[in-house]
């Protein structure tokens, strides 16, 4: 990466749906670090008789539910795990796919031919079924192991950008000239080649983000993910659902705060995508880079211009 | 060009062995056994003698070895929950699953190349910038809420359409068939749209980036030099040429609207796939959840090879 | 062609009305309709010796019939009070250690073939081999054998004579045909094809079950007793929600259970009613006095009285109940529900008084610390609260979580998903406090498998390991109470003591609302079963909407 972190930032802002997206989340991590403080009295039911299952009213902006919580406290302390568990895993993803990616691309070959072959097949599992079904068989998992395995099964699809990458950047000349100079393939990787991959890195992760606080969602609304008293938005469904026909609060706020988070990491990763790498602009190689909908496939697809000379 | 596709095929066949590997090892290493949570009439001596008829009492590895012999053998195991074979079961579920999605599938791909292709012709107009706004929330809305949030707006408070089952549960088997044909037609509509517009959105926004590549070709400004129609232009070479990429994710959006269609099917009650394996699940019906994974990756390693075929048909260059 | 379906349809139930002597009403021509079920679940098994859940119960009993029905009020001494069914009459012995039973010679399975003495016999061989492993085995073990004295008269042995020897045989006894299962091994019944196909003699007739979708009934125009009313019954495993939605647009027509807070939609409501049922159970916090899983050493926490007593008057139960069950529900008096036929509306459960709850928690030596929980001897006053997946259960225990924080109590709620774990986890003690409750035949013989000595392990229900001689000795003097009036004042007296041991907090008794839709007269609920008369229910024409006229076709595919 040859521009400095500063100059991104300058570019980015530059782009009215990166501030907008900025700003929400900024807001949201404001809402998160109230959520957390809040956590104790969201539990505490005022009125139990008088106070359930209201409509949103001056008390309560957002409506209370069946054990008369106020919605807005919820969806606030939601809004810490809920983040967490989507950064945290977004991490693991990230660090697992580079690594994967960057040995895969670097060494070729052979190597490379197994890894992805692997890796085909990793991707060929369905994620959500594999995830309802590890989730479901060993219920109740704690909040780190849901973490964990919502990490560990997104990581396949950013390990082949980054080997994509790798195989472009392994044969730039400062990188054959370190070869050369008998430097350590660690060093390498680390040095040289890790800070090429950085930019569809840091796009795919902003959008995994999103990604996986809808995943999350989904799985808690199924009971399986986060659950009391580590509740998040998803959860709040769960409790909520089968009266939804009539308390259409509950299913309704917490979706749309699910929504625009998920906007905004989306919008983010748009922007950053347009600043980082701008050749991608036009390019069909990664318009898309996102665990959710498209894992690309290494051969299928032509890859821009630059890349296709490397190879 | 016939060894490569008999080494795709090769290489289909190896990702079935690994996921069905993976699938088995993690699915029979979880605690308990379908036997411990069958239902209250089974005694303790019915349990032990089906542990040992179904070999749940063998070390795992030989369970494995014994699973992929019948599977090799076109039997999926039985189904406790559902007192069936798994391969009924299956082949019961499996067709409604791909109706859904193979509908929701063409639609999506019918719109989005259409919404893409008109986005990109019309560039950073309020048309381009306003669709994209709403194509990109459409894309960010959770699966499930978006099933619930249409059932509830279509099926529950303005009843136009029917929000559950595939069928009529009491009128369908009696009706005329062009009677029963309406009520299947009516009952997809929701769920399908559920979907559509989720995939609707990736389609187009790819679309649009991928025609947005091939507009200022050269041959592209050689034909209007020509002075070919726009509207030519559009249609007959550049649409073309950016058909191409969009053959290479058709395959690859599988896996991800076989996951959203879990949720839907969940939520609209539709009798597929995604709603056997979350009962399946809940009932600890091993074999059963250990046949959807495999035959749902099945599903999605078919559809990358034809995808992948497809590709290497229309595209020249991808051939090696 | 379809205007005739229905027509002919009413022929043949005329006809077969005029040959059956029970034909009271004239209604036949009225017969009619069809009513779709949503159901919490698909049922497990419709073959009566393995049904055990509420699902496979109405249908069961739907399509099969027993030798004599009991009536609503669910008296279960003597044999006045029951219905002939299959059974036309019975002669006791004069030591009446054996009935035999005369069967009604128009009874026929639904392939045709009458029903004969050694079907009875086969049923009872069924129902009580432990190969099978039936859930109603253990109440059958007052049966000894049952003979064919000739092809219609079947002789049941007792052991002894007992006030519910009658009701034994009548209300467990679900009679199933010999030339159809009998020739199957009994080990291999849970597998076999035909045990999905149940073939019955009841007033319904099974057509299909497709596994997940729905199972059909039909009614069974030629039937002994008369056909049932409706023409059709179609249950529909449904998840709450949309069988909620569902009643609310009219697209069903009964729901067993509506959610208890969306109840008040029903009374607005333009195609459905609330009905509401008082049951039989009751549910309670059970608080174990004996560290989990152990049967000797005593629960730091609830081994003492005084603890039990305080936690019991520290909770508003009447607000708990209100924020649940709105209008609708009703309060525990003690271990056992008010509708039952042993109930006492004396007895009550502690008042409510958190003054005095304190207090007793502080004499017995939990002290509130700075953070407002109660300390003893360095031991916080923290326990964890065991719960199964029934919904308004779960809704108790997160009220009851915070009324126990007001306490001084920290409580950690367990969810258990799934009946048979959270059985696993009530049999071996292995809990704290529990969210428990009996849902018990109508005979106060369930009592004891609750509440005595001999109820503790595997044969009983008695997971607290409750054992009080006192209450030992006055239920077994429940159980050889010949008039309803002895036995009340025997239970009466064994509720009392209980009360007093403070086991429990008695929280309240089932109560649920059905809801049905408004078009359907609807006769003869029974506690023990919503389902129990439905072959009676009827929709009058003027009422019926399109499915209704569907008539006894049978389906095209």
């Amino acid at each position: 990466m040859s521009r400095s972190f500063a100059r991104v930032i300058r570019d980015l802002l530059r782009h009215w749906s990166a501030r907008w997206a900025l700003s929400v989340i900024a807001l949201l991590v404001i809402a998160a670090i109230i959520g957390a403080f809040l956590h104790r009295s969201s539990a505490i039911q005022a009125d139990i008789v008088r106070m359930a299952n209201n409509p949103p009213s001056r008390a309560h902006l957002l409506g209370t539910d069946q054990y008369s919580r106020d919605l807005l406290t919820r969806i606030l302390s939601g809004a810490t795990v809920s983040l967490s568990v989507a950064l945290l895993s977004v991490v693991l993803s990230m660090t697992l796919g580079t690594a994967y990616g960057l040995v895969a691309g670097y060494f070729g070959g052979r190597i490379d031919g197994f890894m992805m072959r692997l890796l085909d097949g990793f991707l060929s599992i369905p994620r959500v079924l594999l995830l309802i079904a590890v989730l479901a068989l060993w219920r109740p998992v704690p909040i780190s192991g849901l973490i964990f395995l919502i990490g560990v099964t997104g990581w396949f699809s950013i390990s082949r950008v980054v080997r994509a990458e790798t195989l472009v950047a392994r044969r730039l000349e400062y990188v054959e000239a370190a070869r050369a100079l008998g430097t350590s393939d660690v060093r390498i990787l680390w040095r040289h080649l890790l800070p090429n991959v950085a930019a569809p890195v840091i796009v795919s992760a902003t959008l995994a983000v999103g990604n996986v606080i809808s995943l999350e969602a989904g799985l808690s609304y199924l009971g399986i993910g986060a659950h009391e008293p580590q509740a998040s938005w998803g959860s709040i469904f769960h409790e909520g659902v089968a009266y939804f026909a009539g308390n259409w609060w509950v299913v309704l706020f917490p979706g749309v705060a699910i929504v625009v988070t998920v906007l905004a990491f989306n919008l983010l990763g748009d922007a950053l995508r347009d600043v980082l790498d701008p050749r991608q602009l036009h390019g069909s190689d990664t318009p898309l880079v996102s665990s959710r909908a498209l894992p690309l496939s290494s051969r299928a697809l032509p890859l821009s211009s630059r890349a296709k000379r490397g190879i | 060009m016939r060894r490569h596709i008999v080494a795709r095929l090769g290489q289909s066949l190896i990702v079935i062995i690994i996921v069905t590997t993976i699938s088995f090892f993690v699915i029979r290493t979880a605690p308990g056994d379908p036997f411990s949570y069958t239902s209250s009439t089974i005694t303790p001596a019915i349990r032990d003698h089906w542990r040992q008829q179904f070999g749940y009492d063998r070390p795992i590895p030989e369970q494995f070895i014994r699973y992929v012999g019948s599977v090799a053998r076109g039997q999926l195991g039985y189904s406790f929950t559902r007192r069936e074979a798994v391969s009924r079961a299956l082949a019961e579920a499996v067709p409604r699953t791909l109706l859904l999605v193979g509908v929701a599938l063409s639609l999506s791909v019918f719109l989005g190349v259409i919404v893409g292709v008109l986005q990109a012709t019309r560039r950073n107009s309020w048309l381009d910038r306003g669709s994209s706004a709403v194509l990109l929330t459409l894309y960010s809305l959770p699966d499930f809420w978006a099933a619930l949030m249409i059932s509830l707006l279509f099926g529950i408070w303005w009843k136009v359409l029917p929000a559950n089952y595939m069928v009529d549960p009491s009128l369908h088997d009696y009706m005329r068939p062009w009677d029963a044909f309406v009520d299947r037609v009516q009952h997809l509509i929701l769920p399908v749209a559920t979907l559509t517009l989720l995939t609707m959105a990736a389609i187009a926004r790819y679309q649009r980036s991928a025609m947005l590549e091939v507009l200022p070709a050269d041959y592209i400004r050689t034909a209007r030099a020509k002075g070919l129609s726009e509207r030519e232009i559009v249609w007959r070479h550049a649409f073309r040429n950016a058909l191409t990429p969009m053959v290479a994710i058709l395959g690859l959006l599988f896996p991800a609207l076989l996951g959203g269609s879990l949720f839907v099917e969940k939520v609209f009650s539709w009798p597929g796939m995604g709603l056997l394996a979350s009962e399946a699940i809940g009932g600890r019906d091993y074999d059963l959840v250990t046949a959807t994974v495999i035959i749902g990756s099945v599903m999605v390693v078919v559809g990358n090879l034809l995808a992948d075929l497809l590709h290497m048909a229309i595209d020249p260059r991808v051939r090696e | 062609m379809r205007r005739l379906r229905p027509l002919l349809a009413s022929v043949i139930a005329l006809a077969a009305c005029t040959s059956n002597e029970k034909a009271a009403t004239s209604s036949a021509g009225e017969a009619g309709g069809t009513l779709i079920i949503p159901t919490s679940g698909d049922a497990s098994d419709l073959f009566p010796p393995f049904v055990g859940e509420a699902v496979g119960r109405a249908i069961q009993d739907m399509v099969f019939d027993r030798l004599a029905e009991i009536d609503t009020t669910l008296t279960t001494v003597g044999d006045k009070t029951f219905t002939p069914h299959i059974a036309r009459s019975w002669t006791w012995a004069p030591d009446s250690l054996s009935i035999a039973f005369s069967i009604d010679p128009r009874a026929r399975w639904h392939d045709g073939k009458p029903v004969l003495a050694s079907d009875i016999r086969y049923t009872f061989n069924v129902f009580n081999d432990p190969k099978v492993g039936s859930p109603v085995a253990p109440t059958l073990t007052n049966l000894d054998s049952v003979t064919v004295r000739d092809s219609l008269t079947a002789v049941v042995w007792f052991k002894r004579h007992t006030p519910e020897q009658f009701y034994d045989v009548a209300y467990q006894l679900v009679i199933i045909p010999e030339h159809v299962y009998g020739s199957i091994p009994v080990e291999q019944l849970h597998t076999s094809e035909l045990t999905r196909n149940p073939i019955g003699s009841g007033r319904f007739r099974f057509v299909k079950w497709e596994a997940g979708k729905r199972i059909e009934l039909i009614a069974d125009t030629a039937n002994y007793r008369g056909r049932a009313k409706l023409d059709r019954v179609i249950f529909v495993p449904s998840d709450p929600a949309t069988a909620v939605a569902q009643i609310l647009n009219g697209q069903a027509d009964f729901m067993e259970a509506f959610l208890i807070d969306q109840a008040s939609k029903l009374d607005s409501n333009t195609f459905a009613r609330p009905i509401v049922i008082p049951l039989l159970g009751h549910v309670f916090l059970s608080m174990n006095r004996f560290a989990p899983k152990s049967k000797t050493t005593p629960h730091p926490i609830f081994s003492d009285l005084r603890v039990r007593r305080a936690l019991s008057m520290g909770v508003d139960r009447e607000s708990m109940l209100r924020n649940v069950f709105g209008n609708v529900g009703r309060l525990a008096h003690g271990p056992f529900a008010m509708n039952a036929s042993y109930a006492d509306s004396s007895l009550h459960a502690p008042p409510f008084d958190t003054v005095a709850a304190k207090a007793m928690l502080d004499s017995s030596g939990w002290r509130a610390g700075a953070d407002g929980f109660r300390k003893k001897n360095g031991r916080p006053l923290r326990f964890t609260l065991t719960v199964s997946s029934s919904p308004t259960r779960r809704r108790y225990s997160v009220l009851l979580q915070e009324q126990f924080r007001k306490l001084g109590a920290q409580v950690d709620i367990n969810q258990i998903d799934g009946q048979p774990p959270y059985l696993a986890l009530r049999a071996a003690g292995d809990f704290d406090a529990m969210m428990d409750g009996f849902s018990p035949d109508p005979s106060p013989s369930g009592i004891k498998q609750s509440w005595s000595t001999s109820g503790i392990g595997k044969a009983g229900q008695n997971a607290l390991l409750y054992s009080n001689p006192k209450v030992d000795a006055e239920l077994d003097s429940v159980g050889t109470a010949f008039t309803p009036l002895m036995m009340r004042q025997h239970a009466s007296r064994a509720f009392r003591q209980i009360i007093d041991d403070a086991p429990a907090i008695w929280l309240y008794d089932m109560v649920v609302v059905n809801a049905a839709s408004r078009r359907i007269n609807v006769t003869g609920m029974r506690s023990d079963g919503w389902w129990a008369n439905i072959a009676d229910w009827t929709i009058p024409p003027d009422k019926r909407i399109d499915r209704d006229r569907i008539g006894l076709a049978t389906p095209k595919s």
